[in-house]
């Protein structure tokens, strides 16, 4: 059969985000697929030399617009980590309970996404709704709903308000009981488990041998997470499990995807009851425009919604970064790993692959 | 449909009609798209506006540029762009498109969209909430009404200018001009 | 960690390691045993490239690349200490007519990463099979990731001289 070039996005229903593919297709299968990224680069590398380090937060956090808690999270490791700050005890729960939410907003925001793409409006309504009411707690909490610069070195900028944990419980029980729901209509959804299962395969191999993380590793089975290697903040206070799954095709990410929301919103859970009831929750840092960070070099990672999340940061001594490097999920799961799983696929599931994988243009390109 | 609009209705049918049922351009061309989907689902459901997103710019009236346009979105969106029928109408979202937003300095995003495509109104924030769509949306209403949203008309008449200045920006281009010479003013 | 810098050591020359408090270990290594120092990580277990990166040192006229590497699970339920470990090799090459070997033969992944710093630093990287651009779309004199890119010059000099439609009407009006 004759291969044919195809163009699959930007401007396209079945991509989520800026994001394109140029395909070589064989009648309706695909033989290579190449990814073309770059429609959403900004430079931010670039951008976050040229501005002072508390300068930097609210740039960071358009690197993701899903969850951009993420990203203040880890640049502001990356800053404690070369000033030497420490955060306090109730300060570090609070990050983790914020960041929590943010994971439970992000799944929640793929799910619609992934609902809305396979044509399943009824859920995608569902999603978008139980997101907004997450969004809203953000908004109560921070002032904003989608871009919060709420984390900073050595903390977090402001205490929960009074009342604050009660509503978060009453809203995640809502969500939390709409689950069977969500479960009936879509997860064990006959017509959506025949679109998904065995569909775009990443096998173990193959996912170590491309450098994938976060659940594309988990649905193989492997309980890869940052936050149980290497804990940071408030994670080794508490208790919780890694959901895998074993076929490592779409479905079995999607449903390691959702586990992980269900145990986030547990412990969320369990990070309100251990919380410490007193005490602050930012140590004081020096005035942002005279603030010299020493020299140093520094390597953090955290796990993000979509995987393990890294940043390289360069400090000369002067009060704006050198040098800095984001290694995200999208990066390798949108070139590398996506580009091996769509060959052989069919065209109709090009978006499906992508949104299995959980891949977002914005950090891609950054 | 409220009672007091029948005249005009029957005064001019196509406008009217084209007011309330705007279709979106489904392109996610920057971070602007986040408050898109919140804005047509249930919780605040543009359609009460008429506004629903379609699969094709042939179909569309009206392209929501939400965020920042990177040079290489530039492209897409002014090949989009040409690609919808008249009348049209187009909305920038956010901050960025004004004047570069908190990417002024950056290399690879343009300043002010409105030097290569016309833009009927602009929605200042970063994010603008959905409801500010939605003032959006209805300030764009008003100004159908009073003529003012002319920006496709602005395109045919002064197509010679923002021609040149796409290809300032991107030196060759490599589609053909949408107007033919004889059709520009 | 320091049994893994005395076997380092022993077996590499020209070879420095510094063992850093949070599970890091940074080593700077000559540019030609590059390859075979990062295929002797992977054997070791080390097979999870997180990133590659570049830092300009201007003042050095050199670049460093930065090759991070971590390890996966061994076992799939049992957290050990070595997937804490992260080994930063750094090596430097000469700023002008930048040139390296890729690592794409040892891990499949480096290749996005090494796309991206030949388009943003202009670092050459032979035997990689497609060095095309990645992220950007124009030509830029400068590769912009560079010290001496001066951004806020460039856009004046692109999108700040772009006229607007009306200045370009007043010109037309004026030259008619």
């Amino acid at each position: 059969m004759r291969e044919l070039k195809l163009f699959y996005g930007p401007q396209h229903l079945g991509m989520v985000g800026n994001f394109s593919i140029t395909l070589k297709v064989e009648g309706d299968r695909i033989v290579k697929a190449d990814a073309n990224p770059g429609y959403l680069h900004r430079g931010f590398e670039k951008l976050m030399e040229q501005r002072t380090w508390m300068q930097n937060f609210p740039l960071v956090c358009r690197i993701n617009v899903v969850e951009p808690d993420h990203m203040e999270l880890i640049y502001s490791m990356a800053v404690e980590k070369l000033a030497g700050i420490e955060v306090p005890e109730r300060g570090k729960y609070t990050r983790s309970i914020f960041c929590e939410m943010a994971r439970v907003a992000s799944h929640l925001f793929g799910a619609w996404a992934y609902a809305n793409m396979l044509g399943f409006d009824t859920v995608a309504n569902w999603a978008m709704y139980h997101r907004d009411l997450l969004l809203d707690m953000f908004e109560e909490l921070t002032g904003a709903r989608v871009y919060h610069v709420y984390l900073r070195p050595g903390g977090v900028r402001r205490d929960f308000p009074n009342g604050f944990t009660d509503k978060l419980v009453k809203t995640l029980h809502k969500i939390g009981g709409k689950v069977p729901d969500y479960n009936a209509t879509f997860f064990e959804n006959s017509l959506f488990k025949k679109r998904a299962e065995g569909i775009g395969v990443v096998t173990r191999e193959e996912a170590l041998r491309m450098g994938a993380v976060g659940h594309t590793l988990k649905a193989t089975g492997m309980k890869y997470d940052i936050r149980k290697i290497e804990p940071y903040d408030a994670y080794d206070q508490v208790e919780f499990n890694i959901p895998t799954r074993k076929n490592g095709d779409a479905y079995s990410r999607l449903l390691a995807i959702r586990d992980d929301m269900i145990e986030s919103v547990h412990m969320i859970f369990k990070l309100i009851d251990k919380m410490p009831k007193k005490g602050a929750v930012y140590t004081k840092t020096p005035n942002p425009f005279k603030w010299n960070i020493p020299k140093g070099e520094a390597y953090v990672r955290c796990e993000s919604a979509r995987g393990e999340l890294g940043l390289y940061l360069v400090s000369n001594g002067k009060n704006k970064p050198y040098r800095a490097h984001f290694d995200t999920p999208s990066y390798n799961h949108g070139l590398t790993v996506l580009e091996k799983a769509l060959e052989g696929e069919s065209i109709s599931d090009v978006g499906n692959i992508m949104m299995s994988l959980y891949v977002v243009a914005p950090e891609i390109d950054r | 449909m409220d009672r007091n609009q029948i005249s005009k209705w029957l005064k001019n049918p196509g406008k009217m009609a084209n007011k309330y049922s705007f279709h979106v351009v489904y392109f996610c061309t920057g971070c602007g798209v986040i408050e898109i989907p919140p804005s047509i689902t249930t919780r605040w459901d543009a359609e009460r506006f008429g506004i629903i997103p379609v699969a094709s710019p042939r179909q569309a009236n009206l392209f929501l540029i939400a965020g920042y346009v990177s040079t290489k979105t530039l492209k897409a969106i002014i090949r989009t762009y040409e690609q919808m029928p008249e009348p049209k109408y187009t909305i920038a979202f956010g901050s960025c498109p004004i004047n570069g937003g908190m990417y002024y300095d950056s290399y690879n995003t343009i300043t002010s969209l409105d030097k290569y495509i016309p833009i009927d109104g602009y929605i200042a924030g970063c994010m603008p909430r959905p409801e500010a769509v939605f003032v959006g949306v209805t300030h764009l209403w008003k100004l159908i009404d009073m003529d003012k949203a002319d920006g496709y008309k602005r395109y045919r008449e002064d197509y010679k200018h923002y021609r040149a200045n796409q290809e300032q920006l991107f030196g060759d281009m490599d589609w053909p001009p949408l107007f033919s010479k004889e059709n520009i003013k | 960690m320091n049994e893994l810098k005395k076997k380092f050591e022993s077996i590499f020359n020209n070879i420095t390691v510094n063992v850093v408090e949070d599970n890091r270990i940074v080593v700077n290594i000559k540019k030609d045993e590059v390859l075979t120092f990062l295929s002797y990580l992977k054997n070791l277990g080390y097979e999870h490239l997180s990133l590659v990166s570049c830092v300009d040192w201007i003042n050095k006229s050199e670049f460093e690349l930065i090759y991070i590497l971590s390890s996966y699970m061994a076992k799939d339920e049992e957290y050990q200490e070595k997937e804490k470990t992260k080994i930063i090799v750094k090596t430097r090459i000469p700023r002008k007519e930048a040139r390296f070997i890729t690592v794409i033969n040892v891990f499949e992944n480096a290749e996005p990463y090494e796309r991206e710093l030949h388009e943003m630093f202009g670092i050459y990287f032979e035997g990689h099979p497609r060095l095309t651009p990645l992220l950007l779309e124009r030509d830029y004199e400068i590769p912009p990731f560079r010290k001496d890119f001066d951004m806020q010059n460039y856009v004046d000099n692109t999108y700040g001289k772009i006229p607007s439609i009306k200045e370009r009407k007043k010109e037309q009006n004026e030259r008619t």
